[in-house]
């Protein structure tokens, strides 16, 4: 069944995708002021949102992890983590690419911006805990614990950026999209862009996570075996 | 005896017999200020901002350096399953450690203040005493997760690298807090003023030795 | 056109960081698949020597 659902995702991913491409590209009108740079919007804003969503999937996936013990919920977390990153850092440089033109500098320290980047740096460290060491349920558990304690600190971040920039604002008054789009064909090349990276993510996520239950399914097969042949050759 | 006092006891007669560790931090609180005072453009020295841009920098590397010792004494010789077999309760021996490295941050910051009044051109009046409550709220935040995050980290292969990796990002909320309630202080607005910044401050430190009290158990142990 | 460069940067830098995801995620699956296939082997070899040691078929479905 699950390759049902991973091929399902992965069709539907690409039907939605081609569809993106061509709403974008011929059929939403060009916005008033920023010329053909603004196009990235429509990339961007949904790499934002699958980016704090995978946050949240590795967040509920290393609670249901201490709270259940299943090793795949750690594979889940794992997966999620990856693929998040993957599309935080996207949304980074496809930010910073639109910012240049737009707003003359290629990185600015406004509310979103600085935001996206501590959860950039949020996801590095969970990466890089997972790199450091082997395997084993201990470091799944670290994982967990970082992972839960990383999103409940996200509010607070998001807050106390927010009045940091309230109060003293970025240099540049930025252009947020995301409101104001007055065209209703706009809002409707939005949705399809969000629904085709949300398929995407969900198609990768997949991937992954099949990959890494395998990998641990096999790890465990990998010790019966072991158990098995000693038992063999103890009673020759 | 409770065993919170007991542990705590320890750690503090620990650190009063050989003095390394605080020594340590003093040290990495002047020698960051140091480099601060060196690197940033001698005419903004007289800022209050940058003042307390450098005296929280200073904070947070001593509080990163006396976090890892938190755990290292029990570390070394395997005394940790002592601590794991005995009737304390994790949150307790969490509480301990906390308990602990706040009193290291404390002395570290006191010397920090001192350092920063001193290479900054500023004065020794009510501004600093302002300053105190400021300093406590972060110092009880950042002992807290790094406390937490130093018994995950001290297991992994990772090295001295990973703990900062972690904790800078998580703390960003409180440092940007801190950093603009004590310059406000610094420059003479009473603490009414910055109630915001004050409660994004306690926010930070509820959640995380909330978080640190319940999670201590599932990362401390033995290698 | 102005700007047109950059969206071309930013559209195919997100595919191409897209693809090479995909490409790392492959050559994952042909490392696992090989080990799979020794595993598998070996498990052959322990229900040929002791039939009563071996276990039961290990499930490769995913």
């Amino acid at each position: 069944m699950n390759s049902a659902i991973r091929n399902g995702l992965g069709y539907t991913t690409l039907a939605l995708m081609i569809a993106a491409l061509f709403m974008v590209f011929d059929y939403v009108p060009p916005e008033a002021e920023q010329g053909i740079a603004q196009l990235i919007f429509y990339f961007h804003v949904p790499l934002a949102w699958v980016a704090f969503a995978s946050f949240g999937i590795v967040a509920i996936a290393g609670i249901f992890y201490l709270w259940l013990g299943d090793q795949l919920w750690d594979d889940l977390g794992y997966a999620a983590a990856e693929t998040g990153m993957v599309f935080c850092t996207l949304m980074i440089v496809a930010g910073s690419i639109w910012a240049k033109p737009i707003w003359g500098t290629w990185w600015t320290w406004d509310s979103r911006l600085t935001t996206t980047f501590i959860l950039w740096l949020m996801y590095c460290g969970y990466l890089m805990l997972r790199a450091s060491a082997d395997d084993t349920p201990q470091v799944a558990r670290f994982a967990a614990v970082l992972g839960i304690v990383a999103v409940l600190d996200v509010p607070i971040v998001i807050a106390s950026v927010r009045l940091w920039r309230t109060i003293h604002p970025a240099v540049l008054v930025t252009k947020q999209g995301g409101h104001g789009l007055e065209d209703p064909r706009m809002v409707a090349t939005l949705m399809v862009c969000l629904a085709a990276f949300t398929a995407l993510w969900a198609w990768l996520l997949m991937l992954r996570f099949m990959q890494l239950r395998t990998r641990s399914r096999m790890g465990t097969l990998a010790v019966r075996i072991a158990f098995a042949n000693a038992a063999a050759s103890d009673s020759k | 005896m409770s065993g919170f006092a007991a542990v705590l006891r320890k750690d503090l007669r620990l650190e009063l017999r050989s003095g390394e560790s605080t020594l340590a931090l003093l040290a990495l609180s002047m020698l960051v200020l140091v480099v601060l005072v060196f690197a940033l453009d001698s005419a903004r020295l007289r800022s209050v901002d940058v003042a307390a841009g450098a005296l929280w920098v200073a904070m947070v590397f001593a509080g990163m350096l006396g976090a890892n010792r938190a755990l290292l004494a029990e570390r070394d010789n395997g005394a940790i399953r002592g601590l794991l077999l005995s009737p304390l309760d994790p949150g307790t021996l969490f509480a301990a450690k906390l308990a602990a490295a706040l009193i290291f941050m404390a002395v570290a910051e006191v010397g920090a203040v001192i350092l920063m009044v001193l290479f900054f051109n500023l004065e020794f009046d009510q501004s600093i005493a302002r300053l105190a409550p400021i300093l406590a709220l972060g110092a009880i935040g950042f002992s807290a997760l790094a406390t937490l995050l130093s018994a995950i980290t001290g297991r992994t292969r990772g090295g001295d690298m990973l703990l900062p990796i972690l904790a800078v990002p998580i703390f960003v909320p409180a440092l940007i807090a801190g950093v603009k309630a004590s310059a406000a202080a610094l420059g003479g607005a009473p603490l009414s003023s910055m109630g915001d910044w004050l409660r994004i401050m306690i926010a930070f430190d509820v959640l995380f030795v909330t978080a640190g009290y319940l999670l201590f158990e599932l990362v401390v142990g033995e290698d | 056109m102005e700007h047109l460069g950059y969206l071309f940067a930013a559209y195919s830098i997100i595919f191409a960081v897209i693809f090479l995801y995909v490409l790392f995620i492959w050559r994952r699956q042909a490392a696992l698949d090989a080990e799979l296939r020794t595993l598998e082997a070996r498990m052959a070899a322990l229900n040929e020597s002791s039939p009563a040691a071996g276990s039961s078929e290990p499930r490769t479905d995913i």
